[in-house]
């Protein structure tokens, strides 16, 4: 009888560390994974969750503009942070999102590049401290009759540097979120190119027409030339984006809603 | 160019020999000439993505066999292709392959050249110009998406431009079209004593457009037009099978038109890109191959310039303190 209960205890036991398992275990089975966590999350807890969405393609027709959606609204809770990097990248971190005002979503859109095939994540800071884990594996060996990069050096953004278009665009559904799309001009050099020093924007700061900000970014050379970001916003009738480059040029735009 | 083999070639290599050979499967591509016309010869390739698996073959090729030789009209997508293509037009005629035309600068339509070295071998200029320019990049591609077929592939350029309108061989009175929709160089060719237009990727049927070069969805169209207006018997595609129907065109046409729709309309809505890509696929087109995929791809190909036009500029703000 008490062999049996001690047996049952176990078997809880057992059962409960599987599941734990199964939460903390990489989905992906990316051989980056114990690197990358405690490297981006150190030791703090943290658990993989479908409802961290991490949208992008099967696979990368340009590995140089690869499109990502990050979006953790379905997570309910308030979110302090959200961390987006790709595993096999020479430089993994994209971005970190500081979402700091309820009229903008925790969620980012945007291009980046991918250097191979990989796993691309997004760390979810939640309220009750633990990170909340997304991601999806992109292929990268291109696709059908593809071309290489045709883009030859071209020195047009020397002349149109920090030039930005956007528009805030009506909900899409009713009731749905509206939508803030900025595209600026700008090389995002990585460094990694023989005789091309690593040039890109590190900063950004989404604020409503008064200057109160609604979400901080930290942005890395990953994130595709030309960046085109795209915020989920309620509420707001006129946005601002300011954003500043590692050699310390700045940039600002400020946009109006549609009939605003 | 020289094209080496990857690292899992080498790793294949060490395998016991029984499983390679299965694995290879001799890299036989199984050419099959059809006789589609009088004189008209076509190898119908598979409606698929460029794979290990079919060593991409996935082109239409057609010839056509006269008394002053056999005209060939794209070599495929290697040097294996190429060589055995020579072989199967070899067992339906005696006589050589005189002239060849490259119909545009995508690599399963030209990198056969190399079996083809005693023909002239023609391309519009701008064609030839792209072969020159992006030629070896492109067949490095396609080695990574199709490995070993590719073995000893390198590019053979078309060594004669066509400026003419009219080709006249073996009694054959040949109409050559010179136009761009799909890359900006892109030939058809209506025979005219046969009926017989072969359209090149100008045309694509019951298999998705590819959208990689296009100069614009709007070009493209403006060629179909003019090819709708030829008097043709039996349209040959690019890719898929030939049309005696005349749907062809129109299934070409109305995939564009459906096509530039959607990537406008979700660009005033502010779609995201990955949000076009999930986009339902339109009923119509529920029986054409490899819908979804060549979606995405001609999303990240177009999307961006319908995004641009749909944003406006935007009034700079003064740079905000820190
Ligand atoms: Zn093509």
């Amino acid at each position: 009888m008490e062999k049996c209960a001690k047996g049952l205890l176990l078997a809880t036991l057992l059962m409960c560390a599987t599941a734990n398992a199964a939460a903390t275990e990489d989905p992906l089975g990316s051989p980056m994974w114990d690197y990358l966590r405690t490297r981006f999350l150190g030791d703090d807890r943290y658990r993989f969750d479908d409802r961290v969405r991490v949208e992008l393609p099967p696979f990368a027709e340009d590995p140089t503009q690869v499109p990502v959606t990050v979006d953790a609204s379905a997570l309910a809770q308030p979110v302090s942070r959200i961390i987006l990097w790709a595993d096999l990248n020479p430089i993994q971190h994209i971005a970190t999102l500081h979402p700091l005002d309820d009229r903008v979503a925790p969620s980012l859109s945007l291009r980046i590049k991918v250097q191979q095939a990989t796993a691309v994540r997004a760390a979810v800071l939640a309220a009750d401290g633990v990170w909340y884990l997304g991601g999806r594996f992109i292929d990268a060996a291109g696709g059908g009759c593809t071309a290489p990069s045709l883009a030859v050096a071209d020195p047009y953004w020397e002349s149109h540097l920090g030039e930005m278009q956007a528009r805030l665009f009506s909900p899409y559904q009713p009731q749905g979120p509206g939508r803030a799309r900025f595209r600026i001009i700008h090389p995002m050099d990585t460094g990694l190119v023989d005789g091309i020093p690593e040039f890109y924007i590190e900063q950004a700061r989404l604020e409503d027409a008064n200057g109160t900000p609604l979400m901080r970014l930290e942005l890395s050379p990953p994130v595709s030339e030309n960046p085109m970001l795209s915020f989920d916003t309620r509420g707001v009738d006129a946005l601002r984006l300011w954003l500043r480059d590692n050699n310390g040029n700045s940039f600002a735009a400020r946009v109006n809603g549609e009939g605003g | 160019m020289r094209l080496r083999p990857p690292g899992w070639l080498l790793c294949l290599l060490l395998l016991p020999w029984p499983l390679w050979q299965a694995h290879g499967s001799g890299f036989d591509y199984g050419l099959e000439p059809r006789l589609v016309a009088p004189d008209t010869w076509l190898v119908e390739g598979r409606r698929e993505a460029f794979s290990r698996d079919n060593g991409g073959h996935i082109v239409n090729v057609a010839f056509i066999v006269t008394d002053a030789g056999v005209l060939l009209f794209d070599t495929g997508p290697s040097r294996r292709f190429g060589e055995q293509l020579r072989t199967a037009i070899a067992r339906v005629t005696d006589r050589p392959v005189v002239h060849v035309f490259n119909s545009h600068a995508h690599p399963d339509h030209f990198l056969g050249n190399q079996a083809f070295a005693d023909a002239s071998i023609w391309a519009l200029p701008d064609t030839r110009e792209q072969i020159a320019r992006d030629g070896d990049g492109l067949a490095e591609n396609l080695y990574g998406l199709v490995g070993d077929w590719m073995r000893g592939t390198e590019v053979r350029q078309p060594d004669r431009s066509l400026d003419q309108a009219l080709f006249e061989f073996g009694g054959h009175r040949l109409r050559l079209l010179a136009f761009g929709g799909h890359t900006g160089a892109d030939l058809a060719l209506l025979d005219e004593t046969t009926g017989v237009l072969l359209a090149g990727d100008l045309v694509f049927y019951q298999r998705a457009l590819t959208t990689p070069q296009t100069p614009g969805l709007d070009v493209w169209r403006q060629d179909l037009e003019r090819l709708a207006a030829l008097d043709y018997r039996l349209l040959v595609p690019g890719h898929g099978p030939l049309d005696r129907e005349g749907r062809a065109v129109p299934q070409t046409d109305t995939y564009l038109d459906w096509l530039d729709g959607l990537l406008s309309a979700s660009a005033e809505a502010g779609l995201t890109m990955n949000e076009v890509m999930q986009t339902p696929l339109d009923p119509r087109f529920a029986d054409i191959a490899l819908g979804r995929y060549e979606l995405q791809r001609s999303v990240s190909h177009l999307y961006p310039r319908y995004e641009q036009r749909a944003l406006e500029p935007v009034q700079k703000a003064s740079p905000a303190p820190e």
